[in-house]
């Protein structure tokens, strides 16, 4: 990956984790979307799995310092999250949009289940309640903003290895 | 070039490894030392983000707040809007009441639903039917006076022609009785419903016809039923006398009247059951009479004691006149008298002292003749009372 599309992937990250602080509180759906995902997401298929997976801690850290009861979790599953991401775009072909979509969608149910696991706030059929409508309602959501989020911003992003 | 990648693949792994470790070692420190690290961080790398969230709260916080306002501010301008609809309703259901327990018996209060289905304008819907005790021609009232007669009775409903209909007619009189009429609708030339508001709104009109030429009614003057047409008793306000109109009728008046009843206020009324209404409404609406007849007989008094007072300042005014007369003749006499004396007394015939002299004498002979005659009358009437005393048989 050259300067300039290290600069765009980096420009293009802190524009949606700008967007998680800001655009998500104003929507303030049950089930809003999850624009630091999709920055892990936009920035794994472009780096190395071992940056990926820093990037997702860091991110993961940073969100878990604002919900002391899971502090670390959410680094736990950001981390995962995005060296998963980075290790199968070499398996998959990344650019694809619907391929994204798919990601975004398992990459944040996942993110959900872990959190909700580690977390232990919930048991029982609330937790499956959680786990299965809201989680994967949250998931669709994220899904849909990602894709339209690299739709729009296809022309300037440029992946790795292409 | 094998090298290098394997390499890079390793460092990935460790990096890998090495953030899921500090990840669970984050998950597994205790309270008070996650809260320094949680801290910290809130404080340096998340900081600005908080920043950004809180302003993004703030404006969505914002953002509701004015719609709360101005969701309160329709609330409360639609509830002001509604206010003198609820007050006239208020005052409407009250002088319902009012009316229910004066007429105590024999009525069914029903709600008026004008203009629903119907094209014509002067029938009215009614939410009482037969099964609430409604008959054909039952007479239909509100608090202010005579509203209409029901022409067609449902189950559950009924439906009246108001007094602005074509074919009503009513029996009436003033308030005092002197003058007698038939009220109906004052019918203008024109009727379409592109003719101004004024026009329109004199449709709801009445007029009294036939009433006698020596009657006449002045305007304000309340106008009743005179209960001689058989369907409406006596005693219901009908209209309030506007003006006199003139007709082609030469030998009888006609008034114009405003309806005591306003259609367009017309919400809620009471139908009267035959029975009611042959039982008679004298007392229901009797202190508007009351209170009518008792202006006018307060005026009456008043002209009397007027016309009282005026015949006797004119009495007084004509004794007043008379004496001066009289006065004025004396004075003409004795002037002539005195002349007499002093002609006399130029003559020499008599000196300055005798004429008053001769004026006392001539006063003491009349009081003389005075006396003498007041005696002779009572010494006749005494006899008159003895000989009526003394003669037997005989009775005055």
């Amino acid at each position: 990956m050259n300067w300039g599309a290290t600069v765009r992937t980096i420009l293009l990250c802190a524009i949606l984790i700008l967007l998680h602080y800001t655009l998500r509180p104003l929507l303030a759906w049950r089930a809003s979307p999850d624009f630091l995902i999709i920055a892990l997401l936009v920035a794994s298929v472009r780096v190395r799995p071992g940056i990926a997976a820093m990037f997702g801690f860091i991110i993961g850290l940073a969100s878990d310092s604002l919900a002391l009861g899971a502090f670390g979790a959410g680094a736990l599953a950001m981390t995962l999250i995005g060296f998963g991401w980075s290790r199968l775009k070499a398996v998959f072909f990344a650019d694809h949009v619907l391929l994204n979509g798919f990601f975004l969608f398992l990459g944040k149910w996942a993110y959900e289940v872990v959190m909700h696991l580690v977390v232990r706030r919930m048991h029982g059929a609330e937790l499956l309640m959680q786990i299965l409508v809201w989680s994967s309602l949250s998931a669709a959501v994220t899904a849909v903003a990602g894709v339209l989020a690299l739709m729009a911003l296809r022309p300037v992003l440029e992946t790795r290895g292409t | 070039m094998a090298r290098p990648s394997r390499f890079t693949a390793r460092v990935d792994v460790v990096i890998f490894v090495a953030c899921t470790l500090l990840s669970l070692v984050a998950m597994g420190l205790p309270a008070n030392l996650r809260e320094p690290v949680a801290g910290t961080l809130r404080r340096t790398l998340v900081a600005p983000l908080i920043r950004l969230q809180l302003g993004a709260e703030r404006w969505r916080a914002a953002y509701l707040a004015s719609e709360r306002v101005e969701l309160r501010r329709d609330t409360l301008a639609l509830a002001a809007a509604r206010v003198p609809t609820l007050e006239t309703e208020n005052d409407r259901l009250r002088k319902l009441l009012g009316l229910g327990a004066k007429i105590q018996w024999g009525f069914i209060p029903a709600e008026a639903l004008q203009g629903r289905g119907r094209a014509e304008d002067f029938t009215v819907t009614l939410s009482a039917g037969s099964k609430a005790g409604v008959a054909d021609r039952s007479l239909v009232v509100a608090p202010e006076g005579v509203v209409g007669v029901v022409q067609t009775v449902d189950p559950t409903m009924s439906l009246a022609i108001l007094f602005a209909h074509p074919d009503f007619r009513v029996s009436a009189m003033s308030a005092d009785g002197s003058a007698f009429g038939i009220v109906q609708p004052h019918v203008t030339t024109s009727s379409t419903t592109q003719e101004p508001a004024f026009l329109r709104s004199e449709r709801y009109l009445l007029e009294m016809r036939g009433v006698p030429f020596r009657a006449t009614m002045k305007p304000g003057a309340i106008v009743y039923s005179s209960g001689l047409g058989g369907i409406y008793p006596k005693g219901i306000p009908v209209g309030v006398v506007l003006a006199e109109i003139r007709t082609a009728e030469a030998w009888a008046r006609t008034y114009l009247l405003r309806p005591a009843v306003n259609p367009s206020e017309l919400t809620s009324v009471m139908i009267l059951t035959p029975q009611r209404a042959a039982a008679g409404l004298i007392n229901v609406w009797a202190d508007v009479g009351a209170i009518d007849s008792a202006t006018k007989s307060i005026v009456a008094a008043g002209d009397s004691l007027a016309r009282q007072s005026a015949t006797r300042e004119a009495a007084a005014r004509r004794a007043a006149i008379d004496s001066a007369a009289r006065l004025y003749a004396d004075s003409l006499h004795r002037d002539s008298l005195s002349r007499g004396d002093s002609v006399a007394r130029a003559a020499g015939t008599l000196p300055p002292d005798s004429v008053a002299r001769a004026r006392a004498r001539r006063d003491s002979i009349a009081a003389a003749r005075i006396r003498r005659q007041r005696r002779d009358s009572i010494a006749a009437a005494r006899a008159d009372t003895l000989r009526r005393d003394t003669t037997p048989g005989v009775r005055p």
